[in-house]
């Protein structure tokens, strides 16, 4: 009888696939990235390696010794006091306790202070209040603490912010009329983004975590680099983090560039050049998980963009990690088995700085 | 120029997503007695069916999806007064779509309802944090043969299932289809809440859509 491993689809759900199956998987998965991203396979070896790494008997597995990487950890303290259905645990807890708690209990290698609503944009009427919270943070912790929150350029769109909806003007086929609300809402996003980060510096911040970058498209992705590179200018010696939403810079706008390349359509391993050309000493690159493809097929096509994104990187590259992305199950808490293993792979095959 | 050539210089056009390309395509292939159905079928509709493929492989975006269709939508308006009355404004089928109660999500859902109305359905698109009951309203109004549902958070996906009883409770569920998409959903949630599809992305939505509609 052929012997079958337990896996997960891309949903969370347990399949039972034999080592055939699974090479075809990861074959699949990686010729998927290998023509989507027009970057190298994996090697013989490596296809051997994440094989191995998919078919350990163990629960949960780690890195080898000597392998380990730094961790850096975004969404805020939102993880321990957040208790609406955002995966938070909801222990009531101040963010000074959270931070401390990710420090001296987690193990966190850095840190980050953010708002409930974890935006730029809502932070500034409660600015004052996160300048404190930084200072008082900082006067408690030795890690690396940085200031940590969304572009989400969509707050600037009708009915959260002042300019129309892109989404409404493309509906009524007024295309131009979209693409300028996008570049008005890219310029005050930049704006506030660079005028919060001045106030958390003065406070003591490390550093910020653009976390979400070009969730809104490539307009999102067009402040965050502006803004990256004012900071730069203004902060030589500051920590700044460009973490991506998704695998491909979607092109609401289409034609927007930075440095002369068209954002739209970038890959990961097109992304981290362009984030250190801005000024950014850390990128986090993102893969998509396929909810309808097994866990192999996943893992082999995140390993595939992820090598070529680390190779091509001029700063460190701390991969992103968690529900839906990295080759992981779509799942709200996801599961170690897919979590342990997908990470050990980043950092054994793709040799990611970090996680 | 051969058939195939002119064929071709018309999926080209649309390709480039630029009206007046689009425009000189036709004429020309209408000053080589080329039938309108087969411009449109062979020539515009090919060039349409390239530009959802670059959209799906992120060589093209929503903007160049939409000056496509509307470069071919000026393109079909040339060939009105040659085809059969009411042709060239038959639609594939009538859609109604939307994001769910709850939800404020847009973008996604938005996406998709351009790309089926640029391949030829009729959409009716409700919007964002649309009331449950809109849907059914709607679906009778128009007469919809599909409804597409869409919810970005695990907190509104229920309002998916909670359509699909009301169209049972309102005897509508033979008669309509139901697409669900968004990311929490996934093709186990659409066979736990009996809907018809789930659909990955808008290129995948418009495929499904003609599988169980055409």
């Amino acid at each position: 009888m052929t012997t079958e491993h337990m896996l997960r689809m891309g949903d969370g759900k347990r399949v039972y696939l034999t080592k055939e199956q699974i090479l075809t998987d990861l074959r699949d998965g990686m010729a998927d990235a290998v023509d989507l991203g027009d970057i190298p396979e994996l090697s013989g070896d490596e296809l051997d390696k994440l094989m191995d790494i998919i078919t350990m008997p163990s629960r949960m597995v780690g890195v080898e010794a000597g392998m380990e990487v730094p961790v850096t950890h975004d969404i805020g303290t939102i993880r321990l006091d957040g208790d609406q259905g955002n995966s938070g645990v909801g222990i009531p807890s101040s963010r000074l306790v959270g931070c401390m708690v990710h420090e001296r209990a987690f193990g966190a290698d850095t840190m980050e202070l953010g708002h409930i609503d974890y935006s730029f944009k809502p932070v500034k009427p409660v600015i004052a209040q996160e300048m404190q919270t930084m200072e008082v943070c900082q006067q408690n912790m030795v890690i690396p603490l940085l200031y940590g929150a969304m572009p989400n350029m969509g707050l600037y769109y009708t009915p959260d912010g002042p300019f129309e909806n892109p989404g409404d003007l493309m509906k009524a086929f007024k295309i131009q009329e979209a693409r300028e609300s996008m570049e008005h809402a890219a310029k005050h996003l930049t704006r506030d983004m660079v005028w919060i980060m001045q106030r958390m510096m003065a406070s003591g911040s490390d550093g910020v975590n653009f976390d979400t970058t070009g969730a809104a498209g490539d307009g999102d992705m067009y402040a965050t680099l502006h803004a990256v590179e004012n900071l730069r200018k203004q902060y030589p010696e500051m920590y700044i983090e460009v973490g991506m939403a998704g695998e491909l810079v979607l092109g609401l706008h289409g034609e927007m560039t930075y440095d002369g390349t068209v954002l739209a359509g970038l890959w990961p391993h097109q992304q981290a050049p362009l984030a250190a050309k801005a000024g950014a000493n850390l990128f986090g690159p993102v893969v998509n998980t396929n909810t309808s493809k097994s866990f192999a097929w996943n893992l082999g096509r995140a390993v595939t963009f992820i090598k070529a994104a680390v190779k091509a990187s001029p700063i460190p590259c701390h991969v992103n990690m968690g529900m839906g992305v990295g080759g992981i199950p779509m799942l709200e808490t996801p599961t170690i088995d897919a979590v342990s293993r997908a990470s050990k792979a980043m950092v054994e095959i793709a040799n990611v700085d970090g996680i | 120029m051969s058939k195939e050539e002119t064929f071709k210089l018309l999926s080209d056009a649309v390709v480039s997503c630029k009206k007046d390309a689009v425009v000189a395509a036709v004429e020309k292939a209408k000053s080589e007695g080329i039938e309108p159905a087969e411009i449109i079928e062979k020539g515009l509709a090919s060039g349409m069916n390239d530009v959802g493929i670059m959209f799906e492989r992120g060589k093209l975006f929503l903007p160049h999806v939409m000056m496509a269709a509307g470069a071919m939508e000026a393109g079909v308006k040339l060939l009105e007064a040659d085809m059969p009355k009411d042709a060239a404004k038959k639609k594939l089928a009538v859609i109604v779509n939307g994001t769910v109660e709850g939800d404020v999500h847009d973008i996604g859902k938005s996406i998709v309802s351009t790309m089926l109305q640029s391949s030829g359905f009729e959409v009716h698109d409700l919007g964002r944090d649309v009331p449950l009951q809109d849907f059914i309203d709607k679906v009778k109004e128009t007469g919809a043969s599909m409804v597409g549902m869409s919810a970005l958070m695990t907190t509104t996906l229920p309002g998916q299932r909670e359509v699909i009883e009301m169209l049972k409770e309102q005897g509508l569920r033979d008669k309509v289809k139901v697409m669900v998409g968004g990311a929490p959903a996934t093709q186990t949630w659409a066979d736990k809440i009996g809907a018809d599809c789930y659909a990955e992305n808008a290129s995948e939505a418009v495929a499904r859509a003609k599988e169980l509609l055409l």
